[in-house]
């Protein structure tokens, strides 16, 4: 089988699999859906000047342990920095190409 | 990757600490043996926890090796992402169905390199880091996993294909199927461990609805170095703590839970936890609520002794209730029983709930192997056989059988090897049918 073809194979089981787990799908769309609309929220907050979490909460309204889990999960993943405290609480910034 | 029959002298179940040294001690004897667990990593709850008690040893160094040595060694089949699904006898030995679950990524090619973990663009709550870290949908389980391969989770999944795009060995696999397995064995050591108290059984502590107020196991992934935050920060707000309290018994010796036995290791690791908790943040006060202390291991008494003299505080009484102020700090509402039984409320930054040891897998239905009251494995003689099941030919260690802290673990491990290994070589003697051949098996019978 050529590379074409393969390529052609695995998309159509995708899409299969996609129609077999229809209900998770769309659950999992619907969790990344909010998941970028909060990152992009926490982006915002911290686009001039590094953040610690209850500022980034108080500008966007979000739970503070929510915009921590959220900040804890980009960490893990380099698309935020940690800078540096502020007092008892630590300093967040983005990293420059983070795209939500 | 493993055939779909295997022929071995042992099945040890579970791969946490105790399974896994039961599975070493056995094949370093000579002994086939398979290790079959569940998770897609082995390392059980000690691979997440920071350092150990009583001798502040890293925790990831010392599991790690262990880790790795039941991966290569050669006697030892190493069967993780594994169920049993029923176990029938066969001439005095067992015959084990064995369920294969899919990891969607194709095991002889996948190299841990974690690009598909990159990829894939949905963050899920982490059980490793009891949910207050973050994992992805396709992911090496851990840092120190082992085996190094990615797992793929199909219910969480959004089916984009990124991970398989991105991955430079073709290795993610989406017509994975469970696979069927057969294991003939002739005995079988239970290591299926323990779970720790829910943390929001007792709701007068507000554990699961107070942010502040946490478990102990995720104090153990604050003090790692692999931690979430990467510091002791508390989950409510990612405040440093300067105030931490630690309330013991919070699961344990509580019959409103029905767990009326104490959990023998939570003395220990709290006092342990608020060592390390001074070293990590020289600052904080941190302060115990205890009914009783029990120190009963060796060199455990000097352990709590040089946390006294640390200043680390001991306050006996009884903690009622927590509840929290304005700025979700926790309010401790505790009996003094030292001071004429006075009520106080203090206030802290972060408690700590030191969650008691439940059992975890019940082997009745499969095994045959009773529980006794306190829903651990049963051993009919504890003083005699530690490790003797009800069962011929099926022995339990570590935390399976009630609980206990590591070095009993490793010590019960031990000791179902040996049981196992004279149950072997019992029955070979009775048949002189040989069940497993090969050169290994010669060093036993020399
Ligand atoms: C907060 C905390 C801190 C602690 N700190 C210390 C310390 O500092 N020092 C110390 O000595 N002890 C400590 N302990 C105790 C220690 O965690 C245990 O003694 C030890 O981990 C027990 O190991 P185990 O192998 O018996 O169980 P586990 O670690 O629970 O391993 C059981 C394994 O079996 C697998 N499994 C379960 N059911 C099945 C099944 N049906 N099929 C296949 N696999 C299965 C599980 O996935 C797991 O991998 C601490 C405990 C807690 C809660």
């Amino acid at each position: 089988m050529n590379g074409k073809e393969e390529a052609k194979k695995r998309t159509q089981l995708l899409k299969r699999l996609r129609e077999e787990h229809k209900d998770t799908v769309a659950r999992t769309q619907a969790l990344l859906k909010e998941q970028n609309a909060i990152r992009k929220q926490i982006c915002q907050v911290m686009r001039d000047a590094p953040k610690t979490v209850p500022e980034v909460a108080e500008a966007t309204g979000l739970p503070a342990s929510q915009v921590l889990w959220h900040v804890t999960a980009m960490k893990k993943y380099n698309l935020v920095v940690e800078t540096g405290m502020c007092g008892e609480y630590y300093l967040y910034r983005r990293v420059e190409e983070t795209k939500i | 990757m493993a055939s779909d029959k295997l022929r071995v002298d042992a099945l040890v179940v579970g791969g946490g600490i105790a399974g896994m040294q039961s599975a070493l001690d056995l094949a370093d004897q000579g002994y086939q043996v398979a290790l079959v667990e569940k998770e897609a990593s082995i390392g059980g709850k000690m691979i997440a926890l920071s350092k150990v008690f009583p001798t502040l040893d890293c925790c990831s160094c010392i599991t790690t090796p262990k880790m790795s040595a039941v991966a290569h060694h050669r006697n030892i089949h190493l069967l993780t992402y594994c169920e049993v699904q029923s176990i029938r006898e066969n001439g005095g030995g067992f015959v084990a169905q064995v369920l294969k679950k899919p990891r969607y990524v194709n095991e002889d090619l996948c190299t841990g390199c974690r690009q598909c973990e990159y990829a894939c663009p949905i963050d899920l709550p982490d059980p490793f880091d009891r949910g207050y870290g973050a994992h992805r949908a396709i992911r090496v389980p851990f840092s120190t996993a082992v085996p190094q391969i990615a797992v793929l989770d199909i219910e969480n999944c959004l089916l984009c294909g990124k991970c398989e795009q991105v991955c430079p060995v073709s290795a993610v696999d989406f017509t994975q199927t469970p696979q069927q397995l057969e294991i003939e064995a002739g005995s079988i050591v239970l290591a299926t461990g323990y779970e720790v108290t829910p943390r929001d059984a007792k709701k007068e502590y507000g554990g699961g609805k107070l942010p502040n107020v946490i478990d102990a196991l995720f104090m153990e992934r604050l003090l790692a170095p692999t931690g979430p935050y990467g510091h002791v920060l508390r989950p409510g707000d990612g405040k440093e703590p300067e105030s931490i309290a630690y309330v013991q018994c919070a699961g344990s010796r509580d019959q409103t839970l029905g767990v009326p036995y104490c959990s023998r290791v939570c003395c220990m690791y709290a006092i342990k936890q608020a060592m390390l908790i001074s070293g990590a943040l020289p600052l904080a006060d941190v302060t115990i609520y205890y009914m009783d202390i029990r120190t009963f291991g060796k060199g455990y008494e000097q352990f709590y002794q040089n946390a006294k003299a640390m200043g680390i505080e001991f306050v006996k009484g009884k903690v009622a209730r927590i509840t929290e102020d304005e700025n979700q700090n926790p309010i401790v509402r505790v009996e003094l029983i030292d001071e004429g039984s006075r009520v106080v409320e203090r206030t802290h930054d972060l408690v700590v709930l030191s969650v008691g040891m439940l059992p975890r897998y019940n082997p009745q239905p499969l095994y045959g192997v009773p529980v006794a009251d306190d829903g651990f494995v049963e051993v009919p003689s504890p003083n005699i056989s530690p490790c003797v099941t009800d069962r011929p030919g099926i022995f339990v260690t570590g935390t399976a059988a009630g609980p206990m802290d590591i070095v009993d673990s490793i010590m019960t491990a031990g000791a179902a090897a040996s049981e196992a290994a004279a149950y072997l070589r019992a029955r070979k003697s009775a048949s002189s049918v040989s069940t497993t051949t090969g050169k290994e098996r010669e060093l036993v019978y020399a």
